[in-house]
């Protein structure tokens, strides 16, 4: 079923199509109509599920861990300053090794108040554990959240499903909405490895000492490496059943390019538009999406990119004091490799500002007409 | 008189409390109310260490440690979750000290009163921070030492009325309980466990180190908080409907106070401040038990 | 499952931290520097008790409605609770820790109730095997049956010798039935002859009974009593209408036509003279007792002096008789004087001191000497020792000469039932160590209730008995948190009127419910009685119920030493002690 819909109605397709069975948000802009259409959907019995309305997003992640514990498939979603508040729990959740899905709509932090789009909220739970995974269109972000709750409870790790504020959460766009069934045959129902019950008279998360807690993060470190694996045949059996696949990370136009452009979010779509056109001009710039942030697709990423003397970065993100994050994380990616390529870092889009096609043109055109970057960190669009 | 509770255990020895503490002594009678059909949420508090590090437990039904500010959301989560299993028999339980109930979890504890969620709360009051060494919350008493309310800058505040914030919820039930009286304490957890909805248990256990008591004296300075008024034994029905458990004897503030070194640099000032404050909380009780027995 | 769990790596490991080991391998024991131990102690009542009596333990049995297992417990050590509980002076309750609470516990009248609850019962106290050996028991007053009874429990073959008709010395004599009942006397010489104890009255020592009779017996033991009454020394004693307390008392209990009516002064300050005072009442005359001391000085219990006093008795204290004054042979007039007291006797009590010129009379029918009894010994052989109006008598009641044995008011000051009783059941001990070859000595302190109370038979038959410390449990060491305050349940007497028109018992026993109210109230110092505060108090899952004899047991594998388990024992029942390092 084909429906005109926005991101955010999206999500909420995902996450009643997944089965969710406890949900538990607290409102935020961008991210309130998900929690609507969610309690819509609890309330007319399109979800067989209880949604708890939490009084925080904190009350909200430690909720549905307790629920997931429990054995019951949950899910919430939130956005920005909630995300920060919910930071503690996010160690918490992925240290349970609890197959959560969240959906976070990309929002700036303030001070000052800012309720545009930005990755620094997400980008800033980086190391807690949780699998990132960013969408680029409507379609993406449903199709992503049946897939994250499949990739979570096969390798016990929470996921968090990323989309921009407004460019997603508030855009409606034709999207394809699978049968239940379908998705049924697809994701089976959860059945937890550990349930808590009062016949498992056992102790979740105590204390942990310097005996053991190392080794259980060794654990978690090695289902981030399998998770790359896990990620990439959950796509691919998705687009088996359903004819759509992402990739974890998407090349696009990257053969025979001079250079190639790597973004994540609604950025790409705009870039693609950008680099159609330079290509009939005969520019050659390839684009890489990054659907996958955590685990970091290192070796699929050197794949597209081995061989390229330069990259562009397009964070719409800043780490202060170091630059874009996914720049770092690219040039990481290589600094052991011979014949690396040369990486431009354009911070952009800051707060929701707009990237436009012709901002991309010009992060584009620093890249291809120096050899190396003037600077560490590229600003574009900053007023001068 | 003998004291009759029930002889099944859902403890086992060799948990860590102190010497002489009162709260895996309060736990252990809880469990003795709540039965085997129980889960308990237990955020960071000394019951976090009391029952033993990983992998093991000396606890006989599932818990689950959560972060400290959640233990009633926590306990939301694995309500809800139960819940749409159909399981409607397990008893869950949030199981917090006085940090996480009257400070830093009171927010999720509002929230899930105000839902009604239906989960029992105790709340194991020892009266100040003491899993990391005594320092003041605002369940602490007034005037009384801690290392943050050093001599010099007692604690001027009284404590903080949990049980009248939690009646303005208008949950279906709150009482308090003691250590003291474990058929008092087994009989509320009885009833409350017959209930739905929000249930919070406000229940007194000394800390023999933080109290600056022997070990030997944690029923005894309990049982003295009881009778001198101090911390009367009452239940609140619907957030109305106010009713005394147990009549204290008219004995002063000071045979409490008296046996307790955190309070040993008491003026005698301090000592009356102290018992007309316990009289005019007592008074103001009283009146709501009458006015709620109509 | 206790025990540690060790993962050897990671692939060991559950995905994230869950538990399921107990904490069962942690020895918490090794936390602790004192060491709780359960230890019985010698409750206050039990340490006063000249019998001996398990106090708390019967009365525990009452609160369970265990009445002939409580007789029993009594009678372990007393063969006489229906006598006790009606005329012994009760010193169990002037030590009752209860007395600094609210009111002492009204033991006697307890004594008394599980006595009569056992009126149609059999006496069950184990009996030890059978032996041949004989035992001669002269006088059948509390101290002979007592030892009767002791050592017919301990197999021997007894005969008791009775100058009088009836057994019963001066629970027959000289008590009225007022105060005891013959069929209550009768029913406990019964339960004592069960045990096989012959008794053989009209078999007078000195008369027809001679020392030599008794020598086939392997022990004898002298308990002939004191029933001599002391003479008033003033002139006008052998005129007609003066006569002795006890003489008056013995032909009113045998049943003799006695004639006494009028005014009858009765002198003396005793139990004798209040007893014949009432007595005199009850046979129609108006009596008025003297007494040369005041009412604090007065050795009558008080009980009866208040009984007295009730019954419209007038006590004229501070009165000495100086002459008794005849007509035609026959009194007429008592010569008294007025005494005030002075410096303090040898008893400790302020002596009487005449006031000169303060002699008046009185008109009189007669005058009742009541001022003490002494033994009569003028039928002892020779080579045995006498100081002092009394048969000198060692720790283990031995006389002078081998295998003679004696006790009771012939041997001792303390003249009381219950101290008969209890040098009864001390001779028999002895007469037990001297056939079997024992050494009674080296016995005696380890056999004693408390440090210095009265020997415990339970404690000498039962090698396995449980022990108790010595230490005498005072008030300061009870937690009295969990005891109510509630009022002593009096026994209910008869109204005056009624009471005084023959010698119907006065006072009736408590009323079930009233004993089992009584009963609830006795703290059990220093007695385990299960109330199992150790149990539900302690933290530290410690305190183990087993289903054996011994009930509670700590588990020092896991005791933290915290102490809550002695704090709130409510009554003294454990004991800390260092541990040791």
């Amino acid at each position: 079923m084909k429906r005109v819909i926005s991101g955010n109605k999206a999500v909420a397709y995902g996450v009643m199509l997944s089965q969710v069975r406890v949900v538990s948000a607290y409102p935020i802009t961008p991210q309130t109509t998900i929690v609507e259409e969610l309690s819509r959907f609890c309330a007319e019995g399109e979800m067989e599920a209880k949604f708890i309305k939490v009084e925080s997003e904190h009350s909200a992640m430690a909720s549905i861990i307790a629920s997931c514990l429990t054995g019951s498939r949950s899910f919430t979603a939130t956005s920005s300053q909630g995300l920060a508040l919910m930071h503690e729990m996010l160690h918490w959740a992925a240290g349970g090794r609890l197959p959560l899905v969240m959906v976070n709509v990309n929002r700036a932090l303030g001070p000052g108040w800012n309720i545009w789009t930005e990755q620094g909220d997400s980008l800033s739970q980086r190391d807690t554990g949780w699998i990132q995974l960013y969408c680029e269109d409507n379609q993406e972000v449903l199709d992503t959240i049946i897939q994250a709750f499949k990739i979570a409870e096969t390798v016990y790790l929470p996921v968090m499903v990323v989309l921009d504020a407004f460019f997603l959460s508030h855009t409606s766009e034709v999207v394809e909405i699978p049968h239940r069934e379908e998705v049924d045959q697809f994701l089976p129902p959860f059945e937890p490895k550990y349930p808590l019950n009062p016949r498992n008279p056992q102790a979740y998360f105590g204390m942990c000492s310097p005996d053991y807690y190392m080794e259980f993060r060794y654990k978690m470190q090695r289902a981030m490496e399998e998770t790359v694996g896990v990620a990439k045949s959950v796509d691919e059996e998705f687009g088996h059943q359903f004819g759509r696949a992402y990739g974890l990370v998407e090349p696009y136009r990257c053969e025979d390019a001079e250079v190639v452009m790597v973004t994540s979010g609604t950025v790409t779509s705009t870039s693609r538009v950008v680099i159609d056109r330079l290509w009939e001009d005969g520019i050659k710039v390839g684009l890489l999406k990054v659907k996958m942030f955590r685990p970091f697709p290192m070796e699929d990423i050197k794949r597209v990119l081995k061989g390229v003397e330069k990259v562009g970065v397009i964070d719409r993100n800043i780490s202060f004091g170091h630059g874009g994050i996914f720049a770092q994380e690219i040039r990481s990616t290589f600094c052991n490799e011979n014949g690396r390529p040369t990486v431009f870092g354009f911070i952009m889009g800051l707060g929701g500002r707009d990237v436009t096609p012709e901002a991309i043109e010009e992060a584009i055109h620093v890249t291809l007409d120096n050899a190396r970057p003037k600077e560490e960190i590229l600003w574009i669009g900053l007023k001068g | 008189m003998k004291i009759h509770i029930p002889k099944d255990e859902y403890m086992d020895s060799g948990h860590l409390a102190c010497s002489g503490c009162g709260s895996p002594l309060g736990l252990r009678l809880a469990l003795k109310a709540l039965g085997e059909k129980t889960i308990i949420v237990i955020p960071a508090s000394c019951m976090s260490i009391i029952v033993g590090p990983f992998p093991y437990s000396a606890i006989r039904v599932p818990i689950v440690h959560v972060a400290f500010e959640t233990a009633a959301c926590s306990a939301s989560g694995v309500r809800a979750s139960l819940d749409i299993q159909g399981d409607e028999e397990t008893t869950v339980v949030a199981w917090a000290g006085d940090g996480g109930t009257f400070d830093i979890g009171l927010q999720a504890l509002s929230g899930a009163a105000e839902r009604n969620d239906d989960f029992i709360y105790i709340c194991s009051d020892n009266e100040a921070y003491m899993n990391t060494g005594v320092q003041r919350s605002s369940a602490t008493p007034y005037l009384a030492w801690t290392t943050t309310t050093p001599i010099g800058s007692l604690k001027e505040r009284p404590k903080k009325d949990m049980m009248a914030i939690m009646a303005d919820h208008d949950i279906p039930y709150a009482a308090t309980a003691c250590i003291a009286y474990p058929e008092d304490l087994i009989r509320k957890l009885e009833k409350a466990k017959g209930m739905k909805g929000t249930r919070f248990i406000h229940l007194l256990c000394p800390c023999p180190p933080g109290w600056r008591i022997a070990s030997n004296e944690s029923i005894k300075v309990a049982r003295l908080a009881v009778e001198t008024k101090v911390f009367p034994l009452y239940e609140i029905e619907h957030g109305e409907m106010y009713r005394l458990t147990y009549q204290p004897k008219e004995i002063p503030v000071e045979a409490y106070l008296s046996q307790q070194g955190r309070f040993s640099h008491l003026t005698k000032g301090g000592m009356t401040a102290i018992q007309e404050n316990v009289d005019h909380q007592w008074n103001r009780l009283l009146e709501k038990c009458e006015g709620g027995a109509n | 499952m206790a025990g540690k769990i060790i993962f050897k790596g990671e692939s060991d490991l559950p995905l994230f931290p869950i538990s399921s080991g107990d904490m069962c391998w942690n020895r918490t024991g090794t936390w602790r520097y004192i060491r709780p131990k359960y230890e019985d102690k010698t409750p206050p009542c039990n340490a006063a008790c000249p019998a001996g009596v398990d106090i708390p333990v019967f009365i525990g049995l009452v609160v369970e409605g265990k009445y002939e297992e409580a007789w029993n417990i009594i009678r372990e050590e007393n063969p006489l609770p229906g006598v006790c509980g009606r005329v012994c002076f009760h010193p169990c309750e002037s030590l009752c820790n209860r007395a600094h609470y609210d009111e002492v516990l009204a033991i006697n009248a307890l004594e008394r109730f599980v006595a009569d609850r056992a009126l149609d019962l059999e006496s069950r106290v184990p009996i030890r095997e059978a032996r041949k050996e004989r035992v001669a028991i002269v006088g059948s007053g509390p101290s002979g049956l007592s030892c009767a009874y002791h050592v017919a429990r301990m197999g021997y073959q007894v005969t008791v010798f009775e100058a009088l008709p009836q057994p019963g010395g001066i629970l027959r004599m000289g008590i009225p039935s007022y105060r005891l009942p013959k069929d209550i006397l009768d029913k406990e010489i019964a339960d004592i002859q069960a045990y096989g104890v012959e008794i053989k009255t009209n078999a007078r020592l000195g008369g027809d009974l001679s020392f030599g009779d008794l020598e086939e017996y392997e022990a004898v033991f002298l308990a002939t009593g004191a029933h001599i009454s002391r003479k008033l020394n003033t002139p006008g004693e052998d005129l007609e209408g003066a006569v002795s307390g006890l003489d008056l008392l013995r032909d009113i209990n045998l049943g003799k036509k006695v004639r006494i009516g009028g005014r009858v002064a009765v002198i003396g300050g005793g139990n004798t003279a209040v007893d014949v005072a009432r007595a005199v009442l009850r046979l129609g005359g108006n009596p008025i007792i003297l007494y040369r001391r005041s009412r604090d000085e007065m050795p009558a219990f008080d009980e009866e002096v208040s009984g007295t006093l009730e019954e419209g008795i007038e006590i004229r204290y501070l009165t000495g008789p100086t002459e008794i004054i005849g007509q035609k042979g026959r009194v007429t007039k008592l010569e008294c004087t007025e005494m005030e007291l002075g410096e303090e006797d040898e008893t400790g009590r302020r002596r009487p001191v005449p006031i000169p010129d303060s002699h008046f009379t009185i008109p009189v029918d007669a005058v009742i000497a009541a001022i003490g009894e002494e033994p009569d010994l003028t039928f002892l052989p020779e080579g045995i020792r006498v100081e002092g109006k009394i048969v000198s008598t060692d720790n283990g009641a031995r006389t002078s000469r081998k295998g003679i044995f004696a006790g009771g008011d012939m041997a001792h000051l303390y003249r009381t039932v219950a101290h008969a009783i209890g040098f009864g059941k001390r001779a028999a001990i002895s007469i037990d160590c001297s056939i079997r070859k024992k050494n009674v000595d080296s016995l005696l302190q380890g056999i004693r209730v408390g440090e210095d109370g009265a020997l415990s038979i339970a404690k000498y038959l039962s090698e396995v008995a449980r022990r108790r410390a010595d230490h005498v449990v005072a008030f300061e060491e009870l937690n009295v948190a969990y005891f109510e305050h509630g009022e002593r349940n009096e026994r209910t007497k008869l109204a005056v009127p009624e009471r005084v028109r023959d010698f119907r018992e006065i006072s009736a026993g408590l009323t079930e419910q009233g004993a089992l109210k009584e009963a609830s109230r006795c703290f059990s110092c220093g007695l385990c009685n299960e109330c199992e505060n150790c149990y539900v108090f302690c933290p530290d899952l410690s305190v183990i119920i087993d289903s054996g004899a011994v009930k509670y047991r700590i588990n020092y594998d896991y005791c933290k030493g915290c102490g809550i388990c002695i704090a709130e024992c409510p009554r003294n029942a454990l004991s800390v002690e260092k541990e040791a390092r």
